[in-house]
């Protein structure tokens, strides 16, 4: 597992509105958690250079929990089922939660946040489907 | 008598009829009479949702016991950017050495009944267990111990029996499943898995 130096520590720049509002949630709660604090390594060259590579947008360190959120249609997400399949296989005492568009909108729903769901589900930002899919 | 009066139109099918309701409440009530025979509980639920069920449970109990409610702000458009939970309505009486059971009517997240049972803790209670009506473990992201699971529910909306829709729907004695499709944006429907 590769660390990203401090990044709790600098406010971190989402990628996404909907990694902002669940940050903005898990904050109103007083659930302490790390912005894309580790990184996985998934796949090697044959000169054990890493070629492939997983980051977790969340850890909830209080629960040991990674937190992974994808906004996207269900027909588009295989290439992340992928990565968290074989996450899953290298790192099997690693507890990961993905948290689907349906999980997100429940949410947001949950909260009365009928209004930023059109933000947060509809009108991603450019460059949103590229990082998703990294 | 079967209630055969039409659904309201946002409500698509009823998930579990009063009587299916009523019968697992009595269950509950009296697993806890029976496991809290030589305690008194101290019910404690968080208004507003759960007075329905905390109703019915009360009067499921058979033994002696005391109840209280706490309120707390939500998450929601008039909350975002105060900072964190408050309390707006501190329980009545003092917690500590008594035998409390926390009653909620749903738990998903477990983010809110992370944070309340953090606060009853801290009060030092002789005991702490969680009674909860409907599971929604699909969405867990706080594991809490449940020592009392009225039924592990499906990933729908549910309004009635004191779950509300925009404060609609709580006095209906029936579970029901709304249309989301009806209430939210045509774009949401577009995600359903």
């Amino acid at each position: 597992m590769m660390t990203t130096e401090g990044s709790e520590r600098q406010p971190p720049r989402f990628s996404h509105p909907a990694e902002a509002e669940f940050a903005r949630i898990l904050d109103f709660y007083g659930i302490p958690w790390e912005y894309e604090p580790h990184t996985f390594p998934l796949a090697w060259d044959e000169q054990g250079r890493v070629t492939e590579a997983f980051s977790p947008d969340f850890y909830l360190p209080q629960q040991g929990l990674y937190v992974e959120l994808t906004t996207m249609q269900p027909h588009l997400v295989t290439k992340k089922n992928r990565k968290l399949r074989r996450f899953r296989e290298l790192y099997p005492d690693v507890p990961i939660k993905l948290l689907k568009r349906r999980d997100i909108r429940g949410l947001l729903l949950k909260y009365g946040l009928e209004e930023e769901s059109h933000v947060v589900l509809d009108n991603p930002p450019s460059g949103e489907q590229v990082k998703q899919d990294a | 008598m079967p209630d055969t009066s039409p659904l309201p139109d946002l409500i698509s099918h009823v998930l579990y009829s009063e009587e299916t309701l009523q019968r697992r409440v009595a269950e509950l009530g009296a697993a806890i009479s029976a496991d809290y025979a030589t305690k008194k509980p101290h019910l404690i639920g968080v208004l507003r949702s759960v007075i329905v069920f905390m109703a019915d449970l009360m009067r499921s109990i058979t033994i002696p016991m005391t109840v209280d409610f706490i309120a707390i702000s939500s998450y929601g458009p008039s909350t975002k950017g105060q900072g964190g939970v408050r309390l707006t309505k501190d329980l009545d009486q003092p917690i500590a050495g008594r035998h409390v059971i926390f009653v909620e009517d749903v738990i998903d997240t477990g983010l809110t009944l992370s944070y309340l049972l953090h606060i009853l803790k801290a009060r030092q209670p002789a005991s702490l267990q969680v009674c909860v009506l409907f599971n929604r473990p699909q969405r867990r992201l706080i594991d809490i111990p449940l020592a009392y699971s009225g039924f592990d529910v499906p990933d729908h909306y549910l309004v009635g029996y004191g779950l509300d829709y925009q404060q609609r729907y709580r006095h209906l004695p029936y579970v029901g499943v709304l249309k989301e499709d009806k209430v939210l944006p045509h774009r949401w429907s577009r995600g359903r898995v």
